[in-house]
């Protein structure tokens, strides 16, 4: 009896759940946004500025009830009964969406704009989320829920049935079977040059493929590319040594700074070329490392992370105020750097940015891996995973690091450089808060120590939204929720690294613990 | 860092040892010189300027106060600093907002006055009610916060719950830049507490404006830390509260409701936070989507400089940084731009010189 009441509630939760998301979608207007996404994977373009056709909008909720069904069928009983279960969940609901869709039709009805409190509640947009059909919207909802939630329960019922699981068993050891054939069949030198000639494959197409893109596309790809240095940068002083660093960006803007002061014309017309500055701009950002580290390396990790991060609020504001504007350019910031010459002859066009910055990735992935793999980097590990206990086997807590701080701002320096060329501009807000987080995102994001992992998070935080141009405005929201949600389930990242973890619960309080973390 | 260090680990501290006075020195003697410039050689300012600068000092200070206790609140239960807590506040700070709109629009007219609204014929409940709304909206985020983001890593290493945190952070910046648009909103207050009104007072023949904002704000902080301290020191919650800072697993044993508890935790912040929340609407007037950030941070750092886990602590480390901040510009006489810098440099310096805060408990070292 305790049980039904349990599944009852449990039912009711769900449904509240996947109604509240809804309204959320249409209460930072995400509906318009998502049909006009919706009408892109049908290859209908949308206009700038305009809203896609309100049956892309059908879908998208017919997708979206369909997998509110799929991801609520019932865990036991028959499947009559787990059907039913995800239906119910559905029905819930679509009327909690209908009765939104109530309050929507009387303000609606009666033209009530709202918008100057609440945004997106324009009439236009209220109206488009019911369908533009009025009374009907409700209607419309209210049998998406039950059609396809009710589809999407019974599909996975269905898959999960015997006779289902059987069939997909045996498609598995086909494709198994033919890629070991394939294997077998294989000349028995790739296996053993394989990663040479990969190597090879990728050289070339790092030099050839930027000739041939778009420089729309190289402007992505050069963002991508710095932003995957700064990763592979925080991740020494994050992943490998085990401090967090919330103002990673005061090292870029040391970096940036310095190329900007000594290769433009209006604060101080140095012009020293990019070349010999992008060294300075390195060193600066060690400097800055060591002034903050050698004080501060004793703090514990989220201290740490609070005192970095004031760090660069006091660098960005010292930047934006007037104290500094003979010396930085103050708000305004600096403009016109000039770029990098090679042999002679200007290079500075995206095409040699984006040779200058693979060059430097590479170099990057390099030093990283050269560091991972030395008598430094293991300290460094041991320092992440049991700071006294490497104390005790005669590891140099401070100084290590120190070094990880230092290696990393160096990173920082070199990226801040190079994209202050790259922009011919560099401000104070070029240098925020925001950028720290960003790197840190894609670290994590990505996966922690795993060189794939960061690259992947740079494109996925980076550069997509740079493609998907309608998401930009949401794009903050999802960090948030991608930070939390990878937390919760894949705190390893993406594409997790290889380099076995040996992580530790901490302390007696550990065993009071979430059950749902136990079962794992 | 010579060779020698390598053979005795012990003195690895001598590095800090060097810097840390060197350090301390070159900041006091900055504070010392630009002292000196201010108040001997230009003295341009009477004390008329002091005493409204402290008056205000101490009305942020009240504010921060209430944030800050609920860091040090969380802290002190989960050992994790709850970077969205200053998020807290800027909800509390949007529902206050929404009620005192609302006030302002239903009309109540009367025979002596037909245009009279709801927010000047009651103001007392119509501020009553906007403090109620704004705490329990913070309370209720707060609370599903806790059961989102931070319950299902309860135990995981330490930095995944901040990460988890700072996520959330920047949730409920987003979402509420998207519901409300970015755009800078001002408080409505009913005129019995309209802003910049006060009493004056007169110091040197020249007036020093106490707004009733202020004195509302004080008062009314005041009053809520010292039930805070009634129900934390005598209540059965307060004391299972406790029980579950001081160790999980023998709480558990004695019959408390950790994860109950916990949660109760988060409630008391977050009632707290949207309090500061309306009073920084009514005193300071503007909303908008980051309100609660440098608040935050701030609040933050009052917790550490009174000794973070410490409730005593962060009452006066948030109004000692509420008058440092207020005081420091035109003290050291550098540009207003930078009173977030000085924020942050005491930020910074308590944790090199006393990571333990004036009155706190040491958990800013490496083990705990």
């Amino acid at each position: 009896m305790k049980n039904r009441q349990n599944q009852n509630r449990d039912m009711l939760q769900k449904g509240v759940v996947f109604a509240i998301i809804i309204i959320f979608i249409m209460a930072i207007g995400f509906h318009e946004i998502a049909a006009s996404l919706t009408s892109r994977i049908f290859n209908v373009d949308v206009r700038r500025g305009s809203i896609a056709e309100v049956r892309f909008m059908m879908v998208f909720f017919g997708l979206y009830a369909f997998l509110t069904g799929w991801s609520n069928s019932g865990e036991e009983g028959s499947p009559a009964k787990k059907i039913l279960h995800g239906l119910i969940v559905s029905v819930i609901a679509g009327l909690i969406v209908v009765l939104f869709d109530l309050i929507l039709l009387f303000l609606t009805r009666n033209e009530i704009d709202i918008r100057a409190y609440l945004t997106a509640f324009s009439i236009e947009s209220m109206n488009y989320f019911l369908f533009n059909k009025n009374q009907f919207g409700l209607l419309y909802h209210f049998g998406f829920f039950t059609v396809f939630g009710f589809a999407g329960c019974a599909l996975k019922v269905l898959l999960n049935s015997a006779s289902a699981q059987n069939i997909k068993e045996r498609i598995s050891n086909f494709f198994k079977n033919t890629l070991n054939k394939i294997n077998g069949a294989m000349p028995p030198f790739l296996p053993k040059y394989g990663k040479y000639i990969l190597l090879l494959l990728v050289i070339a197409a790092a030099i050839i493929l930027p000739r041939t893109w778009g420089s729309y596309i190289n402007f992505v790809v050069g963002l991508v590319g710095l932003y995957v240095i700064a990763g592979i940068g925080l991740n020494i002083i994050v992943g490998l040594s085990g401090q967090l660093v919330l103002g990673y960006a005061a090292f870029f803007a040391m970096g940036a700074y310095s190329v900007a002061l000594l290769n433009a014309p209006e604060p101080h017309n140095i012009m020293l070329g990019f070349w010999p500055s992008i060294i300075i701009a390195i060193f600066m950002a060690i400097l800055a490392g060591l002034l903050l580290g050698i004080p501060l390396m004793g703090l514990r990790g989220d201290y740490l992370a609070i005192v970095t991060l004031g760090f660069g609020e006091i660098i960005r504001i010292l930047l934006k105020s007037d104290l500094l504007v003979d010396l930085t350019g103050g708000p305004r910031g600096i403009n016109d750097i000039h770029g990098p010459t090679l042999f002679g002859r200007p290079f500075s066009s995206d095409i040699d940015f984006v040779y200058i910055i693979f060059a430097c990735i590479a170099l990057t992935i390099f030093v990283y891996n050269r560091l991972q793999n030395s008598r430094t980097g293991r300290a460094w590990l041991s320092i992440k995973e049991d700071a006294i206990a490497a104390q005790a086997t005669g590891v140099n807590l401070r100084r290590y690091k120190l070094l990880a701080l230092c290696i990393g701002a160096a990173f920082a320096g070199l990226v801040g450089g190079i994209s202050a060329a790259r922009n011919q501009f560099t401000g104070p807000n070029d240098h925020s808060l925001l950028v720290s987080m960003n790197v840190l995102s894609l670290v994590i994001v990505g996966g922690v120590n795993s060189i794939p992992g960061i690259i992947l998070g740079a494109f996925a935080l980076k550069g997509l939204p740079e493609i998907l141009r309608e998401v930009q405005t949401y794009r903050q929201l999802a960090f948030g929720i991608l930070l939390i949600v990878m937390m919760i389930m894949r705190p390893k990242g993406l594409w997790p690294a290889s380099r076995p973890e040996y992580e530790q619960y901490e302390d007696s309080n550990a065993s009071v613990k979430n059950p749902r973390r136990e079962k794992k | 860092m010579t060779t020698e260090e390598k053979s005795s680990p012990i003195k690895q501290r001598d590095l800090g040892k060097i810097i840390r006075p060197i350090f301390g020195a070159l900041v006091a003697a900055f504070v010392l010189w630009r002292l000196y410039i201010v108040f001997i050689i230009e003295a341009k300012y009477g004390p008329q300027v002091w005493v409204s600068l402290l008056i205000s000092g101490l009305i942020i200070g009240a504010v921060y106060s209430l944030i800050a206790i609920g860091y040090t609140l969380v802290y002190g239960i989960l050992l994790m600093i709850n970077f969205a807590h200053g998020e807290l506040m800027m909800v509390g700070t949007f529902a206050g907002y929404f009620i005192l709109e609302a006030a302002q629009a239903i009309k109540t007219p009367t025979a002596a006055n037909p245009d009279l609204v709801f927010a000047n014929a009651y103001p007392v409940l119509t501020i009553f009610l906007a403090f109620m709304v704004g705490m329990v909206v913070a309370a209720a985020v707060g609370y599903f916060l806790e059961k989102i983001a931070y319950r299902p890593l309860r135990g995981a290493p330490r930095l995944i719950p901040l990460i988890s945190a700072i996520g959330a952070s920047y949730v409920l910046q987003n979402i509420s830049l998207l519901l409300f648009s970015p755009q800078l909103r001002n408080y409505d207050n009913p005129d019995a507490l309209s802003r910049g009104d006060g009493w004056k007072l007169i110091i040197n023949e020249l007036p020093v404006n106490i707004p009733y904002t202020g004195v509302f704000t004080l008062v009314l902080s005041v009053v809520l830390m010292l039930v805070l301290l009634y129900i934390v020191k005598n209540t059965r919650l307060g004391k299972s509260m406790r029980a579950v800072a001081m160790d999980k697993n023998t709480a558990a044993l004695m019959g408390i409701n950790v994860n109950q508890t916990i949660s109760n935790t988060f409630i008391i912040s977050g009632l707290l936070a949207g309090a500061a929340g309306v009073m920084w609407g009514l005193h300071n007037a503007q909303v908008y989507n980051t309100v609660g950030f440098i608040p935050g941070i701030k609040a933050f750092t009052a917790a550490v400089f009174g000794g973070i886990g410490n409730i005593g602590g962060a009452m006066i480390g948030g109004m000692v940084i509420g008058m440092i901040e207020s005081i420091g510009p035109t003290a050291l006489g550098i540009s207003y731009q930078l009173k977030d810098v000085i924020a942050f440099a005491i930020l910074i310096s308590v944790l090199i010189f006393k990571p333990s805060g004036i009155l706190g408990e040491v958990l800013a070292e490496e083990k705990v």
